[in-house]
């Protein structure tokens, strides 16, 4: 190990806490802070680095948390993320469409989304009418085997008949109906104690020197097309219903819009944290073309982000794939408003198109941090993000992907020292 | 008429191109005929792609009314009338990956191009392909995967069809997969969308 001592490490933990999240809010608010902040998610890394599965890294809490306490103390983040959440619900419920270490997987798998289509172009009418409705009693027992039983529940609005309903109360001791309630009650349960997990995670590490990265914690919504795509039809479903019923693809967009908004905002204030991720997924180059863009993907995604914005929350945008051909659309948004993380967009090109609009994160890929690669083309490439995409501010260190996953530490140390080095604004 | 059926497809007019391969058929075209129209229809939706002016609704919706038309031909070929193929490609998700866009995309584009390609969907571990390619004597093998997690696969899938001794030729791709991986997994090339995929698949059936 190479690493050399991060400039301030000699200063008090409470210090270091507070001038970390002062860099990133600045980044964030698009001002420019003392240096270029560096976020690092530390995703299966941790696991690969402490010799244990990734199965392991999710059943052992307090081994993630002591990599984790070591990662930190190594590298030296700004801010830093663990693992993803944690397989706990989807193991309670059935869930069909994720895979993780140890639930459908080896215990060495990364956790994956297996999208499939389960609803249907035929279920358009239902779901329009009355989504909840749709959703409890059809969308949840098929995607979840544990809930299978909700099928069996009279239609939703049939509690607004008040007491007379209560006659119809018989189903719900019905044993499907039984196990489906109590494997929400598990999965409430798994999520509570994870929720528990995140937050002393949070006070051990700033109690280290390392400010809660809140930016995950506000809430978590999908651009309406996304929606639609991801957890519903699939991306073969809705590319064909965009082509075969346009219609009722737009109609479906503007309904979830709604709770979807309202969702984000109610969470936010709850958690008291004025953040949403919105990670997006078919609305990048190539997937569809700009016409589509512009009717499908972009006013509705566009309208969300205003939304939130009047609502005082900045959406957290993360551009997956390629925007290179979309970036002018971005710079639509209000300045200082909102965060992007790239994927693959040509990051050079994104600080010239958007960073005046909005704060830039990403820049590392994750392929210069594969074991093999040569350290120099480490510190060369951030070297050039820090004096270009840094310039002026509004930028945030990271990899491309957000996770280290599968990276040599070493490198990671490299790149780390490079942003101390070459990140300083004078 | 045939053009009649070409222009229905590159329209994306599914209904119309339904109806106009039905009654082509039951008006005596050859099948063959049928399907040479639907090829040259797939391939102005191909040079279309390539050219960025159509993407990736407009490739399902084709291979929609592809395996619709060819439904409607299947009861008019006569046995053992089939069109000849480029050569024969193996191709899947390599183990630990269960991604599939990148793969149906490529794999539908070597189809349209003339080439067979063997899916072996997704999380396909190495001895499965070296198995495959032994079984159909393919030349060429496709491995595709988006997570990072894919690359060690990909390595282990390329020395185990090298240790089998088989003459293949293997392309990787999708994700973060650039040239650093490709040297990497000791893969002959990479390929950064679906028509470089084609050309070389091109280049190594001669």
């Amino acid at each position: 190990m190479t690493s050399s001592k991060a400039p301030d490490a000699d200063k008090p933990a409470e210090q270091l806490a507070a001038e970390r999240n002062q860099r990133v809010a600045d980044a964030v608010q698009l001002k420019q802070p003392d240096r270029v902040p560096l976020l690092l998610g530390m995703g299966y890394l941790l696991a690969e680095m402490g010799g244990i599965t990734k199965q392991e890294l999710y059943e052992n809490p307090d081994k993630a948390q002591a990599l984790l306490e070591e990662a930190a103390l190594r590298f030296q983040p700004d801010a830093l993320m663990g693992a993803w959440h944690t397989p706990g619900p989807s193991k309670a419920l059935g869930d069909r469409m994720t895979k993780w270490p140890g639930y459908g997987l080896e215990s060495n798998g990364s956790f994956q989304f297996n999208e499939r289509e389960f609803m249907k172009a035929e279920d358009y009418d239902a779901f329009l009418e009355d989504p909840a409705d749709w959703a409890i009693r059809v969308y949840l027992p098929r995607a979840f085997s544990k809930l299978e039983g909700l099928a069996m529940l009279p239609p939703l609005g049939m509690a607004l008949f008040g007491y007379y309903n209560t006659l119809n109360f018989g189903v719900l001791s019905a044993p499907p109906v039984v196990e489906a309630f109590e494997a929400i009650g598990e999965a409430a349960k798994r999520t509570a104690e994870w929720g528990a997990r995140m937050v002393a995670s949070a006070q051990r590490l700033a109690a280290l020197g390392f400010p809660p990265f809140t930016m995950l914690a506000g809430s978590l919504i999908e651009a309406p097309f996304d929606f639609m795509s991801d957890t519903l039809r699939g991306m073969r479903g809705v590319f064909l219903d965009m082509l075969r019923i346009p219609d009722k693809l737009l109609a479906a967009e503007a309904k979830v819009s709604r709770f979807l908004i309202r969702h984000a905002i109610t969470n936010c204030k709850a958690v008291g944290v004025p953040y949403t991720f919105i990670p997006l997924h078919r609305g990048s180059d190539g997937f569809m073309s700009l016409k589509q863009f512009e009717k499908f993907y972009w006013p509705q995604l566009k309208d969300m982000i205003l939304q939130l914005i009047d609502a005082g929350i900045t959406p957290w945008v993360y551009y997956e794939g390629v925007w290179d051909e979309r970036l002018a659309y971005l710079a639509e948004l209000p300045k200082g408003k909102t965060a992007g993380s790239f994927q693959d967009s040509d990051i050079f090109k994104v600080k010239e198109v958007v960073g005046d609009t909005m704060c830039i994160m990403g820049g590392m890929p994750l392929s210069l941090l594969k074991p093999g690669t040569d350290p120099e083309k480490v510190r060369e490439r951030t070297q050039r993000l820090c004096e270009e995409v840094g310039k002026g501010g509004g930028f945030v260190m990271t990899t491309n992907v957000m996770e280290l996953e599968g990276c040599d530490p070493d490198l990671v140390d490299v790149w780390a020292n490079a942003t101390r080095e070459y990140g300083v604004y004078t | 008429m045939t053009q009649k059926l070409i222009d229905a497809i590159t329209e994306m007019n599914e209904a119309e191109a339904l109806k106009l391969a039905n009654e082509l058929l039951d008006g005596g075209t050859p099948p063959l005929d049928v399907l040479d129209a639907c090829r040259k229809a797939m391939e102005v939706i191909g040079e279309r792609f390539e050219a960025g002016d159509c993407f990736v609704p407009e490739l399902i919706l084709a291979g929609e009314m592809m395996s619709q038309i060819s439904e409607a031909i299947k009861p008019h070929l006569k046995q053992g009338e089939a069109d000849q193929k480029l050569g024969k490609v193996v191709f899947g998700t390599v183990e630990g990956d269960i991604h599939d866009i990148a793969k149906d995309i490529v794999a539908f584009m070597l189809d349209i191009n003339g080439f067979e390609v063997i899916d072996l969907g997704v999380d396909v571990p190495p001895k499965k392909f070296v198995d495959t390619v032994k079984a159909t004597g393919a030349t060429i093998v496709g491995l595709s995967g988006f997570l990072t997690l894919a690359y060690d696969p990909m390595k282990a899938t390329v020395e185990a069809l090298k240790e089998a001794g088989l003459d293949v030729k293997v392309m990787i791709g999708g994700g973060q997969v650039d040239e650093n991986i490709r040297e990497y997994t000791g893969a002959d090339a990479y390929g950064k969308d679906a028509m470089a995929a084609v050309a070389l698949a091109k280049q190594w059936a001669g």
